[in-house]
Order: C-alpha cells, then sequence, then structure tokens
C-alpha cells in the first residue's frame, strides 16, 4: 500500500481489544469506523478483518429466515453507490432511530462498493437488532469477479485480501426475511424447490451462492406477467408467475413478497396483483440508467409508504490517489 | 452455422490457453501489434487486393448501417433495429469478403456484437482478429499486409463500430461497471500505446490534456479513444475510467504497450466468461479434450455473465438526456460518473 492511498484512509488505527456483544464494548472503534467510512474513506485492510470477524460473529447466529419486526424501512439495491446511500439514510431517517432491512446487492458496479458494504456491516455490527442485511446475487466470489468488485478490491488495497475477506462473509449472510410473519424478504425471488417458508430454514446457506438449486433460486428469480415457472433469460433462477406468487403467499399466511433484483424506473413496482413488490435504491443505476430509487416503510400495522429519491450531488473528484496497477509495473 | 462454441469449464480454458488457437491469436495480436510501432493511422501504399476488400467491406457496413436507422424511444436499452442490420449484412458478407469461405464471414458477422443481447464486448473484437487468422491460413494475407491492417483495417473497423455503438445503443457486454478498462474496447489502446513507444514528445499523462487529445485523435488509436470517451462521459476521467487514469501514471509507452498485452492475455483470452462464446471451426480448431459442441441459448457456467441487470450504454443515457425520454433527474448535469 502506498503512502498517498494510506492516508485517504482511517487516520487511527489504534484499536482495542474485542468483544463482539450487542451494543457495547466495541462501539467505540465501530463508532470512529462509522466516521471514516461516512467520509467515503476506506478501512484499513487490518480493520476490514476484524470488522469482517466481528460481523460473523453476528450473523453467524441469524436464521435463514430472519425474523424482523416492524416498524421497519426496507431497501434495494446498492451497487457501490455510496453517496446515494448516505442520501438513502437522510430520506429513510439515521440509523438506529429508523430499523433497516437491505435486501442485498451492496457491491458492483459502482466506484464505492467497498466504501457501500463496508458501511453496512459495520452498521450491523454496531446496531444488530436494528438493521439486517440480506444477501443478493452480486454478494459472492463469481459474480464480484466479473462485475467489478473484486477489480475495486485490487486498485483499492493493491491486493485480493479483502476481497476474500468480504466475500467469506458473504456466506454468512441470512438469505431472506420475514417481517411480523407476514411480510416475506428476499433479493430475488421464489423457487419450484421450495413450498413453504419452512423448507428454506432447512437449507445450508453457509456457502458460495450455487449455480442452481432453492438457494440460486431466491438470490436469483424474477416475478413474470406469464403464469407459472417460466426460464430465467438471466441463466440463473427462475420467472414466476402470478399464480405461484399467489399458492405461496397463501400456503405460508403471507400478505406480500418485498424483493429487489430488478432495475424499476420509479424505484419501486407492484406486481402480480400487489402480492409482490420490488424495491431498487440505486438512483439512476450505474450512472446511465436514469431512474428514480425507492424504500419502502412499513409502519406498525404493515402499510407501506415509499419514498423516491434521486441521484445526490457528489465532489468534483474522487478521493482514490492514482496507483499503476500490477500489470504496468 | 458452421462455428462452435467449445469452452464450458475453467478447464477447457486452461486446455484453450496450452493450444494452437491460442497461440494463433497470440501471434497475430503480437504481429499487428509491432507493425503499429512508431506509425500514425492509415494505409501505406502498397495496399493488397485483400486489405482493400476489407476495407470497401467495412464501408458497405458502414453504409448498410445508414439504411437501418434505429428509431427513438423511450427506451436507453440497445435498439433491435441492430438485428434487421446484422441480418441483412449476413445475406451479403459471401460477395463482400476476401473469401466466400462460411468460417470468414461467421466470424466477420460476429465482430459487430451479439444478436440477441444487443450489446458489444471485447469478446466480438475478438471475433474481427479471428477473421484475420483465418484469412492468413486461407493464405490471402501476408506479412506485409501486417501495417496496413493494423493502422488502416483495424482503423475503419473501430470507426464502423462506433457507429454502430452509437447507432444502436449497443450495450457494454459483461461490463465490470467503472474499473474496466473500456465499456467496448481493448485492442486500440494495445495497438495505441505501441504506436508511440517511441515517441519523444507524447507521454501517457497527455490524455488528460485536452489539446494533446485533439490533436492526435486522428494519429493514434489511444487518444482517439479518449477522445471518444470524453464525448460520452462529460465528468472528469477520473470519475468514469479510473483504469485509464492509473494506467496514465505509467512512466512510459513502453510500459503501457508491455502492460495492456498482458492484461489482454489475463482479462480477455484466460477469462471463461468471455472465451465461452469463443468459436472454433476448421480454421481455428478446438483444443482436443474440450466440452462438446454447446449451443447457442445454452448456459453453462455463464451465469455471473449473463446475470444481473442489463445496463444501457453511457451513449444511450447521453442520448436520452438530450432527448429528455423517459424520466428526466433533476441536476442531471450535476451527477457525475461515479
Amino acid at each position: 500500500m502506498d503512502l498517498e492511498t494510506d492516508a485517504h484512509m482511517e487516520g487511527s488505527d489504534s484499536i482495542r481489544s474485542f468483544d463482539a456483544t450487542e451494543d457495547s464494548g466495541n462501539s467505540d472503534n465501530l463508532d470512529s469506523w462509522l466516521d471514516t467510512l461516512k467520509q467515503c474513506k476506506f478501512l484499513s485492510q487490518k480493520n476490514v478483518e476484524k470488522l469482517c470477524s466481528m460481523a460473523k460473529d453476528v450473523l453467524q447466529y441469524e436464521q435463514n429466515v430472519q425474523p424482523v419486526q416492524a416498524p421497519v424501512t426496507i431497501c434495494g439495491d446498492v451497487h457501490g453507490q455510496f453517496h446515494d446511500l448516505l442520501e438513502l439514510f437522510s430520506v429513510g431517517g439515521p440509523c438506529p432511530d429508523t430499523n433497516y432491512l437491505f435486501m442485498g446487492d451492496y457491491v458492483d458496479r459502482g466506484y464505492y462498493s467497498v466504501e457501500s458494504v463496508s458501511y453496512l456491516v459495520a452498521m450491523k455490527v454496531r446496531y444488530p437488532k436494528r438493521i439486517t442485511i440480506l444477501r443478493g446475487n452480486h454478494e459472492s466470489r463469481q459474480t464480484t469477479q466479473v462485475y467489478g468488485f473484486y477489480d475495486e478490491c485490487l486498485r483499492k488495497y493493491g491486493n485480493a485480501t479483502v476481497w476474500r475477506m468480504f466475500t467469506d462473509l458473504f456466506d454468512y449472510f441470512p438469505i431472506t426475511a420475514l417481517v411480523d410473519n407476514k411480510i416475506f424478504c428476499l433479493h430475488g425471488g421464489l423457487s419450484p424447490s421450495i413450498d413453504s417458508i419452512d423448507n428454506i430454514r432447512s437449507l445450508n446457506r453457509f456457502q458460495e451462492v450455487p449455480h442452481d438449486g432453492p438457494m440460486s433460486d431466491l438470490l436469483w428469480s424474477d416475478p413474470d406477467e406469464r403464469s407459472n415457472w417460466g426460464v430465467s433469460p438471466r441463466g440463473a433462477g427462475f420467472t414466476f408467475g402470478q399464480d405461484i406468487s399467489e399458492q405461496f403467499n397463501h400456503r405460508n399466511n403471507l400478505s406480500l413478497i418485498s424483493r429487489a433484483h430488478q432495475l424499476v424506473m420509479e424505484g419501486y413496482a407492484w406486481s402480480h396483483e400487489q402480492q409482490v413488490v420490488t424495491i431498487f435504491s440505486a438512483p439512476n443505476y450505474c450512472y446511465r440508467c436514469g431512474n428514480l430509487a425507492a424504500i419502502m416503510e412499513l409502519d406498525e400495522e404493515l402499510y407501506p409508504t415509499f419514498l423516491q429519491f434521486d441521484p445526490c450531488p457528489r465532489a468534483n473528484e474522487p478521493s482514490v490517489t492514482r496507483k499503476t496497477p500490477d500489470y504496468f509495473l | 452455422m458452421v462455428l462452435t462454441r467449445r469452452l464450458a469449464s475453467d478447464e477447457d480454458v486452461a486446455k484453450f490457453v496450452q493450444s494452437e488457437a491460442y497461440n494463433d491469436v497470440v501471434d497475430i495480436i503480437t504481429q499487428l501489434n509491432e507493425a503499429c510501432k512508431d506509425q500514425k493511422i492509415g494505409y501505406q501504399e502498397p495496399v493488397s487486393p485483400t486489405v482493400q476488400k476489407l476495407s470497401q467491406c467495412l464501408k458497405e457496413v458502414s453504409a448498410l448501417v445508414g439504411q437501418f436507422p434505429a428509431r427513438k424511444t423511450a427506451s436507453r436499452f440497445g435498439k433491435p433495429e441492430f438485428r434487421d442490420f446484422l441480418d441483412a449484412l449476413e445475406l451479403k458478407l459471401p460477395k463482400l469478403l476476401p473469401s466466400d469461405n462460411e468460417e470468414v464471414c461467421e466470424y466477420f458477422a460476429r465482430s459487430f456484437g451479439d444478436r440477441k443481447r444487443i450489446d458489444y464486448g471485447s469478446g466480438h473484437e475478438l471475433n474481427f482478429v479471428c477473421v484475420l487468422i483465418c484469412l492468413q491460413k486461407l493464405d490471402l494475407i501476408h506479412k506485409t499486409d501486417f501495417a496496413n491492417l493494423s493502422l488502416g483495417v483495424f482503423d475503419d473497423y473501430f470507426n464502423v463500430m462506433r457507429q454502430i455503438q452509437a447507432e444502436y445503443w449497443l450495450e457494454p457486454a459483461g461490463s465490470h461497471g467503472v474499473w474496466g478498462l473500456d465499456d467496448y474496447h481493448f485492442l486500440p489502446f494495445v495497438f495505441g500505446s505501441s504506436q508511440l513507444v517511441n515517441d519523444p514528445y507524447v507521454r501517457p499523462m497527455s490524455i488528460h490534456d485536452e489539446v494533446a487529445v485533439d490533436m492526435y485523435k486522428d494519429k493514434y488509436y489511444y487518444f482517439q479513444c479518449i477522445y471518444n470517451i470524453n464525448r460520452v462521459k462529460k465528468t472528469s476521467l477520473r470519475w468514469h475510467s479510473p483504469m485509464l487514469d492509473d494506467i496514465s501514471g505509467v512512466k512510459k509507452w513502453s510500459k503501457v504497450n508491455e502492460g495492456l498485452l498482458k492484461m489482454y492475455k489475463a482479462e480477455v483470452l484466460n477469462k471463461l466468461p468471455i472465451m465461452q462464446h469463443f468459436l472454433f471451426g476448421e480454421l481455428i480448431k478446438a483444443p482436443e479434450n474440450v466440452s462438446e459442441k454447446t449451443g447457442d441459448v445454452v448456459h453453462i457456467q455463464c451465469w455471473a455473465d449473463c446475470c444481473g441487470i442489463r445496463v444501457p450504454s453511457a451513449i444511450a443515457a447521453a442520448g436520452a438526456t438530450k432527448a429528455s425520454a423517459g424520466h428526466t433527474l433533476q441536476r442531471s448535469d450535476a451527477v457525475p460518473i461515479d
């Protein structure tokens, strides 16, 4: 790591020993890390290692279907648009005053995947009962090697260790959540291998996202206008029709399936006669899609209110210092 | 369809890298790269009949784009008229190319992007290289042609590609987001850096100098690329192209050229998401013991490549903002591309 880049990371490296219990012990360090990240500066490799280890201690005890209580604000894809993630918290209200549930896809494509995922994981460790972070299809080793997170980690840390630490941590993320037993939240959609929510509880989620099977489907599937199951054009997961959503909701006594995974121009979109909602929280996705972002506030009665937002302004130059890639040394 | 895809796993790619086909690709790129050294863009006399025919053919391609203009719609995704253009091209090809060999025609037809996905990336660019490998094997191009190929024919190809990208808003295939070298191309950066290897005045850092970019854009591929990126992406290069920004910190063009060649081998020729689409036939033979023929629709291990959400091109975003089609962002000018 060259000195110039170090200067753009956190200032203090002095860390006391940890005890990963809730809301105590580490809050000083976590708060200082959160402050660093809020300035869009990434943590040192050593601190990412500590953060990931603390996060594992928290996430390993969460369930495949993590129970969440309303009120809670539900968010979709972020994709490394860190400035817009801060905008999301200013639109939705700061955590821990507001409870949050993120439905995956924190990394890839944007400029600040490292900062975005570090920030959300640090929030998770700092306020474990206040924020839930699910796994998206981009939280995987294979996907991040194609869509930018791997390149970004190499670029920012000079080696792949941080990428490895985060992708190892992704294996611990819960894959679905259930708000007050009524609203089923996940990144992608339903799976023909899963009839009831109990089926999900018996999966072994602590692994790389497989190419097929129920765990892959939950992270990859999309609702579709055509009924029944269909072949997904994405090459993984399935498309599922309104009949499938109705059956699933009826069988599991659910009022709604809340998911992300697809770009929707207004930031949210209903489908299947309000059996399914799609939420997308990266405004002007990839800096070129022209879409609004949205988050869904659920009150105690599970009544949804959608808050939409535009991209927020950035500084004129990125804070990363120029660095020669290995190929050119 | 005479060509088939045969690389379906990392093991297959490992076998490919040890194969004659891989050597053919690396050899021709190395020769084209050498032929660019210290030269400016353009044809030099004498121009052989094959080179002339290729150049003429690319002009016809350009004219054909004009016959299938894309309609204005609110969508920022690839324009479906691209398919009409490709269909028309395929019919004409055997007569236009220096050889009516079916394999040559197919590689050529697939050099302009994916018909179904309306996208373009370094894999399609590689198909154009395969056209040249085939012509070499058919004894239609020779050592003396290489300067005109790399500085003339490739110039025509890059130009018609830019025309196609602009007309049909081709989506970037398998994009690494801001972290990639470029949304579409790789080879003009390789050849462009070779052109400048011994230049005493122009430095890699000069890509940040608008005057230099303007001055050199017609002579050197590298600056032509920067010029075209700047035309589409309005914020600083540091935001939208951190890789190019990083490379600009390299002191010598020779290091840039060596690095890009290394990177091309590692990031294109050794990557399954790209190479699973590589086509083999009789002229470019598949290595032994790789997977059996795979159809067009079969996604083998490719989910990481066709995953995710389709992303429109920056050209489309710029075009849509201009036409205020779809949802217009507040402060859209103020939003950099980070």
